[in-house]
């Protein structure tokens, strides 16, 4: 596996902040108070998952500085086995946060080496969210909480062989 | 051996700082999908999305899985609107997509997803999450209906 060459820093989606910015000036013409509703919610989804993004760029260290990148593509490379699998499994449902905070740790891991598929897996198997199941046994009952998230899992390792199987689906840089 | 190779090491500190500023290059696109986020929480409210559906159990899963996907925020409102929406009368189909595409497909997260994992990548798992969803939101009643 060759080296993926360093890249120096650059902001990345600069576009498209510029976008949603609009967007917030474009409500705010039309609707100032439902703009800053808007702008507080938001300000609320950051403090909330900004302990989340700590944990994630914790996590992201941690796995660089005791594994290399051989030692990924062992675990989480092509010849990972049913241990990368059973692994990503395991993380997508204990992982915590929106999807979106955890694609810059994802994108890292698969700079080194991670495969697709199990990436795949990450993040369908995310649905089942531990914290949430006595609410959603609440509402739905245990069958239904028992038998969604046995598919869930099911559904997230059928997902990422099939996402092998399709053409292409190598990494983009 | 060994201890020669962990000398080559980088200390944590500056793994960490590596982590830091990857997360920081990527701050505009975190900050553009957030900021998304909070438009669409006070622009779409949970009856306006409620109300799409029709009572037929087949059109109303393919409703439940475009609905959760286009909807944002905590999980918890569309187990609360999973719940009224079974109430109304919407199929167990239709609910068990929306609750389940709410968390695993998100319109708002494409740009992000699409700059940070690639075009192709993201085409890819939404479609298979998409299929999926509808496909274990009828597998799912199907086995309950088993059940009881």
């Amino acid at each position: 596996m060759k080296k993926q060459p360093e890249k120096p820093f650059a902001f990345r989606g600069k576009p498209f902040f510029a976008a949603v910015l609009t967007g917030y000036a474009i409500l705010a013409f039309l609707n100032f108070s439902g703009a800053i509703a808007a702008l507080q919610k938001s300000g609320m989804i950051l403090l909330k998952i900004l302990p989340i993004l700590a944990v994630v760029i914790l996590m992201t260290a941690t796995i660089n500085f005791f594994l290399q990148p051989k030692q990924i593509v062992k675990h989480l490379g092509k010849e990972s086995g049913a241990k990368g699998w059973l692994a990503m499994l395991f993380a997508g449902v204990i992982s915590h946060g929106p999807m979106y905070a955890w694609y810059p740790m994802i994108d890292d891991l698969r700079r080194h080496g991670m495969r697709d598929g199990l990436i795949v897996v990450f993040f369908y198997a995310r649905a089942i969210k531990i914290p949430l199941l006595p609410m959603m046994i609440d509402y739905f009952g245990l069958l239904f909480t028992l038998i969604l998230s046995f598919y869930i899992l099911l559904g997230a390792i059928a997902q990422g062989l099939i996402l092998e199987k399709l053409p292409s689906s190598d990494i983009e840089y | 051996m060994e201890n020669s190779k962990d000398k080559k090491k980088p200390p944590f500190k500056k793994v960490l700082k590596k982590s830091c500023l990857t997360f920081w290059a990527m701050a505009p696109l975190l900050l553009g999908t957030i900021g998304l986020v909070g438009l669409f929480q006070i622009l779409v409210s949970p009856q306006m999305l409620a109300a799409l559906f029709h009572n037929n159990p087949w059109i109303d899963t393919l409703i439940g899985t475009l609905s959760g996907a286009a909807a944002a925020g905590n999980p918890v409102v569309s187990y609360l609107l999973g719940g009224e929406l079974l109430q109304q009368g919407v199929s167990l189909y239709a609910v068990s997509a929306f609750i389940l595409s709410w968390v695993t497909l998100g319109f708002i997260q494409l740009p992000a997803e699409t700059s940070i994992l690639g075009v192709r990548f993201t085409f890819y798992r939404n479609i298979l999450a998409f299929f999926f969803t509808m496909i274990i939101a009828v597998m799912t009643t199907f086995t309950l209906r088993l059940f009881i």
